[in-house]
């Protein structure tokens, strides 16, 4: 079995990007307005979410590792976390946990940055010099094994043959139990998956990720047909395993910098899980 | 000049905005509704982290708010973008409320591109007929408004929200509607709000609401002093749950309290309300406009820029302090009322004008903007 040349952006820590972004991350609902601002940026990403304030327990610990998670993913090179500055989940800790383990973080607080305007100007000049530094950045071979895969669905009989198709290929891989596709795609996300396979039932519509590249499969022909364009896989006829051996094929290509059915499209989704009600 | 210029609706209801909404109807829908409305000019999209899962408990909840959002009489024409077939039911629940909606489905255009060359053309054709209605003369019994304070201080209870409260009663007084939200807020000032309601049994309503929340928080075995108040809140000079709450239930003046509200439903009749909603600044704004608000009125100590995508929201500063450092993002200052050189009364009134003047058409700070945060309150979890 052939392993793929595999490329993409050795971080820090030991891991490997197989992106390269500029994550703009608000820490709260509120800094959504600006992230999405800053996020217009050609080369930027940014996370457009409803969360971050008057969570309590178990949700705001979860909250936090997950924002946490997808900022510290390998994709992300650089991340410029957005705060208001009265939200449970400050930014501005949030920023300062994540620079202690990776280079390129920054912040901007909106309320201390003096309003809007000037968060949005603040934002922009940092955008602008990160996205110059990682356009700078060359894609280089990675070692074997330095980029893992997750797949969404626990239960589907094409999730056995796929791993062992994407671990012969030489990537390990995981698999979510998250009952919620989106919450699926954020927790592989924040547990450091590269790239995500995604395997879509009946009447099930595809999502992308802002963190990740989601290799769409259609597990079901008629949803295929009548999304095409949102797939990347549809349902292919033969067995298990041939099917598999498709999909890795796919993942190694995506991984190399084949840009996802989502990616052309731009669907940048963020689908948290709460685990409590909002106070 | 009459008080206020709106749109009068099929519904009987009328709006102070003439907006063309592009609404996901659920999370797969996001990128096409974005593109759709950025293709169709003037157009706004919303959408939001829902996705349709079958089985999921809070589905009722986020199906009624999405329709009364949709259905809010500041819309103008809806296009209701559909992953599937399944999600024409929205549809045809926003049409039974009277509001024109067309769905463009996914599905038939083989994926997001086909969807947006179809969806952007039926929002054309509906910013074509909304831009034909002109505003008219509006009676001022037809306003209803959310009363908010988000990012809270130590003057909030002083300053902006007694001033609210004025504003709130000129408008009770005059037969509009105002709605109190954030029941995480008002614990505390139960009794005080349950001895003004209309009714004995609308009073035990509004204790149990509050005393229910409270009960469902020790049953989740957390603190609400975790989140009540908030960093920002205890760094603006609050120190409990209970002074956070005395001062934001002066938002709602001193009128009789008519009933209360699920999230997201609409009163029937014109009044002073209170609605089940969190603190959570916009997925109580969401509530409320769902709820048939067309304006909102947001007292903040701290200085928050948040809007809604359809309704005017009105910012007001509780020191004037915050107002100075944030242009651009504060309508009207109440901090005058801290050195003396304004009263409670003429703040009220200023609030009061400027609503009048919002719901002729002026528009807010965070219109202006363009801010548009949108969240939907869940209830149940996996």
């Amino acid at each position: 079995m052939r392993s793929c040349d595999l490329t993409g952006y050795p971080r820090c820590d030991g891991t490997a990007g197989v992106r390269n972004l500029m994550l703009v991350l608000p820490s709260v609902v509120c800094a959504t307005q600006v992230a999405r601002e800053l996020g217009k940026a050609a080369g930027a990403v940014a996370i457009v979410h409803q969360h971050g304030c008057l969570h309590v327990g178990d949700d705001l610990a979860h909250t936090e590792r997950m924002l946490v998670g997808a900022a510290l993913n390998p994709n992300i090179g650089a991340v410029l976390i957005v705060g208001l500055g009265c939200e449970t989940v400050q930014g501005a800790s949030l920023a300062r946990t994540l620079s202690e383990r990776r280079p390129r973080v920054d912040y901007v607080g909106i309320q201390e940055a003096g309003g809007t305007a000037q968060a949005l100007a603040q934002g922009r000049a940092i955008v602008d010099g990160r996205l110059a530094q990682l356009s700078a950045t060359p894609r280089v071979a990675l070692e074997r094994g330095t980029v893992r895969v997750g797949i969404d669905r626990a239960g589907d009989p094409l999730v056995e043959p796929l791993r062992e198709a994407l671990e012969t290929r030489g990537f390990p891989t995981c698999v979510a139990e998250t009952a919620s596709v989106g919450g699926a795609h954020v927790e592989l996300a924040a547990a450091g998956m590269q790239a995500i396979v995604s395997l879509c039932g009946p009447g099930e519509p595809p999502l992308g990720s802002a963190i990740c590249p989601v290799i769409a499969v259609a597990r079901d022909r008629e949803m295929y047909l009548a999304l095409a364009d949102d797939f990347d896989l549809g349902a292919i006829e033969g067995t298990h395993r041939e099917h598999a051996q498709l999909i890795a094929e796919t993942v190694a290509s995506v991984c190399a910098g084949e840009p996802t059915a989502a990616e052309r499209r731009g669907a940048l989704d963020f689908v948290l899980q709460r685990l409590a009600v909002t106070m | 000049m009459s008080e206020l210029l709106g749109y009068p609706r099929d519904s009987g209801r009328w709006g102070i905005r003439n907006h063309v909404l592009i609404l996901a109807a659920r999370a797969a829908a996001n990128r096409a509704a974005e593109l759709i409305a950025d293709k169709s000019g003037g157009a706004i999209a919303v959408g939001h982290e829902w996705e349709a899962r079958p089985g999921d408990a809070d589905a009722e909840l986020i199906v009624r708010t999405l329709v009364g959002f949709a259905a809010n009489p500041n819309v103008g024409g809806v296009v209701l973008v559909a992953a599937t077939d399944a999600d024409r039911e929205l549809a045809d629940e926003i049409a039974a409320r009277g509001q024109t909606v067309e769905t463009v489905v996914m599905t038939e255009h083989g994926g997001t591109l086909g969807t947006v060359d179809a969806g952007a053309e039926l929002a054309r054709r509906l910013s074509g007929a909304a831009a034909r209605c002109r505003p008219q003369p509006m009676p001022l019994t037809a306003l209803s408004v959310g009363l908010e304070c988000g990012g809270s201080d130590a003057w909030s209870g002083i300053t902006a929200n007694p001033a609210l409260g004025i504003a709130s009663d000129r408008l009770i007084a005059a037969g509009a509607t105002a709605i109190l939200a954030e029941v995480p807020e008002l614990v505390g000032a139960e009794r005080f709000l349950a001895s003004r309601a209309v009714t004995p049994d609308i009073g035990r309503q509004v204790i149990a609401l509050i005393e229910g929340f409270e009960r469902s928080v020790r049953e989740l075995g957390v603190d609400i002093r975790g989140a009540q108040p908030t960093p920002g809140n205890i760094h603006g000079g609050l120190t409990t749950i209970e002074e956070k709450s005395l001062g934001a239930a002066r938002k709602a003046g001193t009128a009789p309290i008519q009933g209360v509200l699920a999230y997201a439903q609409a009163p029937s009749r014109p009044g002073l309300y209170i609605m089940d909603t969190p603190g959570h600044d916009i997925e109580q704004m969401v509530g409320l406009v769902a709820g048939g608000c067309q304006a909102i009125a947001f007292t903040t100590g701290r200085g928050t820029p948040t809007g809604s995508p359809i309704a005017p929201c009105l910012k007001i500063s509780t020191n004037s302090r915050i107002y100075e450092r944030m242009p651009g993002d504060i309508d009207l200052d109440a901090g005058g009322i801290i050195d003396g050189s304004k009263t409670v009364e003429s703040v009220g009134d200023a609030i009061f004008e400027t609503l009048l003047e919002i719901g002729r058409g002026r528009r807010t700070c965070s219109e202006l903007r363009g801010n548009s945060e949108f969240a939907i309150r869940r209830v149940h979890y996996d």
